[in-house]
């Protein structure tokens, strides 16, 4: 950590910020300019909170130089991990896309669906049990019978499942079903339920919050990750933006970054950042070409009739036209689909 | 200078500098073994390990004491690593 000093800080002020460091057993390395004194502070410097010291006179910047996540960080793995869900690797070689619908509503609609993008080539079988509706009178899931739906369906098309976990006391039930916890946007920083999701084995997805940075984002995997469940896919979803043409505004720039800042597979849900399905295909072959380890995509086999989220979802067809168009680009990149 | 010459001369004053920084080591661990004993003297005392005042003293003395070529500011800052090493070997010591 290094605290900048004002220019013209007097010594008694400089003197101040070294006793309090130095008293609480940091090595404080002082270097003074002809006008500016700058201190480097060596130790556990992420036990301090640097707001305490911007507040002491003539303090003029506090900039931390390490990161505050650990295990999420390249420092800590330098290799990339790869997350196995039922025989499909995340974060490898191959470019991994989950489709389905938003919600379960029923067998036909969740079979027929699946159906569809399994033979498009989609390898995991989203659909929401439990849904965080904006509103209390919307539609709410299926539960437990929509979570044994998902399951038929992906051994019927042989596909890894996954779906939302909104609370600690569904999660032993998905486990049954469900070969990925998704952890949905709103649910980033229900640090409870994280801590809860690091004393399990099994993958978790983690949505980026609609607010969240991507430090934020990155703290929310350390707090899995802390509890010892190493297996976590991260997933840009969109965020609040001034602009109201998109519900979200995807942050495609997310992506290359958290590939430099951490080991953690990243994917990324065009659905959910556009809301709308003509802007889908689009976003998603760039998420792809971005270096996206995979995608998430709402696909319903009657969209106007979806209960949930009907506008952004893909038709089988569309579906199916993307994933031929990703077979063109996911190659330039260096990957296979 | 001829070209060997000067190569020659190069590096006798690298082979100088060396010895300097032998005598430099030296002086310096001889330093710190104050600073230790300073140490152990101000965990019994229970007395802070920063004293701003005798950092002052020590800072002003060198940069008085220096003759050149280097200036006082430079003595100053080269001081400024030598107390930051010295205030971290005795809080090891005070609190071994």
């Amino acid at each position: 950590m290094v605290i900048v000093m004002e220019k013209h800080a007097t010594d008694d002020a400089i003197e101040r910020v070294v006793a309090v460091l130095s008293s609480r057993g940091f090595d404080v390395h002082r270097s003074t300019g002809s006008e500016q004194t700058v201190l480097g502070i060596v130790g556990r410097v992420d036990t301090i909170d640097t707001r305490e010291f911007e507040l002491y006179d003539g303090v003029q910047e506090v900039v931390r130089v390490s990161e505050p996540f650990k295990l999420t960080s390249r420092t800590w793995r330098r290799e990339k991990t790869i997350v196995k869900a039922r025989g499909v690797d995340i974060g490898g070689e191959q470019v991994v896309v989950m489709a389905g619908p938003c919600t379960i509503e029923s067998e036909t609609q969740l079979f027929e669906t699946a159906k569809r993008v399994a033979r498009s080539g989609a390898r995991v079988l989203r659909g929401g049990a439990y849904k965080p509706r904006t509103s209390p009178y919307a539609f709410q899931g299926m539960g437990v019978e929509g979570l044994k739906l998902l399951r038929a369906a992906g051994d019927e098309f042989d596909m890894a499942t996954i779906s939302e976990v909104m609370e600690i006391s569904q999660i032993e039930k998905m486990l049954e079903y469900v070969d990925i916890l998704q952890v949905g946007a709103r649910n980033m920083q229900n640090f409870n339920l994280l801590a809860a999701l690091g004393q399990i084995r099994k993958p978790i997805l983690l949505k980026r919050g609609m607010a969240a940075t991507i430090q934020e984002w990155l703290l929310a995997a350390e707090y899995i990750m802390a509890g010892g469940n190493y297996e976590i896919i991260l997933c840009e979803r969109g965020i609040r933006t001034f602009e109201t043409y998109t519900r979200n505004t995807l942050d495609i720039s997310a992506i290359p970054v958290v590939e430099k800042l951490s080991h953690l597979p990243i994917i990324a849900d065009p659905s959910h950042a556009v809301g709308r399905r003509d802007k889908v295909m689009p976003l998603a072959r760039a998420i792809v070409a971005a270096g996206g380890d995979g995608l998430l995509i709402e696909v319903h086999h009657e969209p106007e009739k979806a209960v949930c989220d009907g506008p952004q979802s893909l038709y089988p067809d569309q579906f199916a036209r993307l994933m031929d168009e990703l077979k063109i680009i996911v190659p330039a990149v260096g990957r296979r689909i | 200078m001829e070209r060997i010459d000067a190569e020659a001369e190069l590096t006798r004053l690298r082979d100088a500098i060396d010895r300097v920084d032998d005598v430099l080591v030296k002086l310096l661990n001889q330093r710190a073994k104050y600073a230790i004993e300073i140490g152990e003297i101000k965990g019994h005392l229970a007395l802070p390990i920063y004293a701003p005042e005798r950092e002052k003293e020590v800072l002003a003395h060198v940069e008085t004491t220096s003759q050149g070529p280097l200036a006082g500011g430079a003595v100053r800052r080269l001081f400024e690593r030598i107390i930051d090493e010295s205030r971290r070997v005795e809080r090891e010591s005070a609190t071994r």
